[in-house]
């Protein structure tokens, strides 16, 4: 297959990563479809980014193979470069360098014609949002604008396959929308995305299919809404006085499976549904159980996260 | 190579060394001890050691004539470690990664690094020769003697340049700092840095004979010297200078290349 374009442009076989004793990526398998925005969700070290460096040449998989815009990142790591771009986790851009000096150097690295350059770092500037501060020292800039001049950076050549590590890390609200949007605006105009989150409502606004990925494997992959769709019922939250926990659970036994929560309440899924609410409160109050908060969700990503690992995303 | 590959490594690694030289221009305290360094050196020794000059067979009467092509030559290694340094925190950051996700050619990454360390030698040059001048450095080799000066600092330059980049893509850490600067000073100083050979004794002695350094000092001091050829640039005295330069040239630059292919193991 390596050195022929195949259709998907990104394609996992079994790859694994190894650091001496610890198998960070520990065989994936996985297909991205072209125009798919594909989320990589999982908390911190789960293996995300390992993957991504890996599918992006920067390090060599211990064992699989990985093909990427129609190349085998092992055998063909220049073919596969010319074709992606990549904005990492932590935005590596010189803080002594210019917004724009930043863009003409990268599109000097990528091979732009020098009759180019110019107009296409100022193109993308504008496209970002940032031709107010192109020539501005990167050190002076917002995270937001580290961000959005990193995505800029990742465009120079037009790729068609995209990736995007962690892309919205640290930023405020409203930087993460911005971003989203253009994330959107470029996975419209044709651009194959791959992201890494560990932000579940990333993964749910952004991504046509998710794989979550957890100590290194994926445990679960498809598209947000069927695999919410798989947990099924909604989860009860409950939160009582810590003597009268043993109490809540052995009620909450009786309307559903427990679900794991984070640390000092209790959840369980109604296999009954929503309506069911009433009679376990009622049991609660029979039983002595004095209730503090209660809380019903429907099923999240953090549900379809917490049935495929055994612990939630959220509040790690 | 072919040519389109050839114009494509230039290309890339001109614009890589240009990044490198804004450093000086936007961060000039960290490329002034790089500078101040060696004209302190050459001010310090020449003077610490004036006396030195009346030792029989010594092969100048000018002390400066003696250190300053010693302080140019520390001056240059620090041009090519400085690279180094360089490299490791473009590590840390996460520039490299940039770079070497770029399909610009692999050789480029070292070349332009290369040629920033160049030009940062050149430039120390233009500055401590003009102050050695001051002090009373004479060039009785003339123009000859010039250039045996500049071949030995952009040769010792590109040494430690290798040398540098290489510990960086090792370690890729501070460690790294730490061996470079170690082995420099090791180097430089076990060699005829203070004292010619032939007035060295013991194992010193015996270390500096063998130390390719010594040689690349004697090209770097053939055009300041009157020694044996009597003032004039003699190809007996600079020859083994010059393969020096490009047997460690050829051979740090190697570990740099060997070492930047182990970044993504």
């Amino acid at each position: 297959m390596s050195g022929h374009p195949v259709q998907a442009p990104i394609v996992a076989e079994q790859l694994v990563r190894t650091f001496g004793d610890l198998r960070a990526v520990d065989g994936i398998d996985m297909t991205v479809d072209a125009g798919e925005i594909f989320g990589f969700l999982g908390p911190n070290g789960a293996g995300k980014s390992t993957a991504v460096r890996m599918l992006t040449t920067l390090l060599r998989p211990t064992s699989g193979r990985a093909i990427v815009a129609g190349f085998d990142v092992a055998t063909h790591p220049d073919e596969v470069r010319r074709r992606i771009g990549v904005a990492l986790q932590d935005a590596a851009i010189d803080p002594l360098m210019t917004g724009n000096e930043l863009l003409r150097l990268q599109a000097v690295l990528y091979g732009i014609p020098s009759g180019k350059v110019k107009s296409r770092a100022a193109e993308l500037l504008e496209r970002v949002g940032l031709t107010a501060a192109a020539d501005r020292r990167v050190g002076t800039y917002s995270g937001g604008m580290r961000r959005r001049l990193d995505l800029a950076l990742s465009l120079i050549h037009e790729p068609t396959v995209l990736f995007l590590d962690e892309p919205t890390t640290g930023l405020d609200p409203m930087s993460r929308m911005t971003l989203w949007e253009e994330v959107r605006r470029l996975n419209r105009e044709g651009t194959t995305v791959l992201l890494t989150t560990q932000y579940l409502e990333e993964a749910d606004q952004l991504a046509d299919r998710i794989a979550i990925i957890d100590k290194g494997r994926i445990v679960r992959e498809g598209r947000p809404r069927d695999l919410k769709a798989e947990v099924g019922s909604p989860t009860l939250l409950v939160a009582v006085p810590r003597e009268q926990a043993d109490a809540a659970r052995a009620v909450l036994q009786e309307f559903g499976e427990s679900r794991p929560t984070a640390e000092g309440t209790l959840g369980v899924g109604l296999r009954d549904g929503a309506r069911a609410v009433t009679d376990v409160v009622r049991r609660l109050d029979e039983a002595g159980v004095r209730l503090q908060h209660l809380e019903i969700n429907e099923p999240s990503l953090d549900d379809v996260f917490a049935e495929a690992t055994g612990h939630r995303l959220e509040g790690e | 190579m072919s040519g389109a590959s050839l114009r494509e490594t230039v290309r890339s690694a001109r614009a890589i060394s240009v990044r490198n030289l804004r450093g000086i221009v936007r961060l000039p305290s960290a490329f002034m001890p790089a500078l101040m360094m060696p004209i302190f050196t050459m001010i310090a020794f020449a003077g610490t050691f004036a006396a030195i000059t009346k030792l029989p067979g010594f092969p100048t009467d000018r002390s400066v004539n003696w250190f300053m092509p010693l302080g140019i030559c520390f001056g240059s290694a620090f041009s090519g470690i400085g690279q180094g340094f360089s490299a490791i925190r473009d590590i840390q950051t996460g520039f490299y990664d940039r770079l070497r996700m770029s399909p610009a050619p692999r050789a480029s990454i070292i070349l332009g690094a290369l040629l920033a360390s160049w030009f940062r030698a050149l430039l120390l040059n233009l500055v401590v020769v003009p102050v050695g001048v001051l002090l009373g450095v004479r060039f009785t080799g003339g123009l000859l003697g010039i250039l045996t000066l500049l071949a030995a600092s952009l040769g010792t330059a590109t040494m430690a340049l290798g040398w540098g980049l290489g510990l960086a893509y090792r370690f890729r850490d501070m460690r790294a700092a730490a061996v470079m600067q170690l082995t420099m000073f090791v180097v430089l100083y076990l060699s005829s840095a203070q004292m010619p050979l032939a007035l060295i004794s013991g194992w010193l002695h015996a270390v500096a004979r063998i130390n390719p350094m010594t040689n690349i000092l004697r090209l770097a001091r053939e055009g300041l010297v009157t020694s044996a050829s009597g003032g004039n640039v003699a190809w007996a005295n600079t020859w083994g200078g010059l393969v020096a330069i490009v047997a460690l040239s050829a051979l740090t630059l190697t570990f740099a290349w060997r070492s930047l292919d182990r970044l993504s193991r």
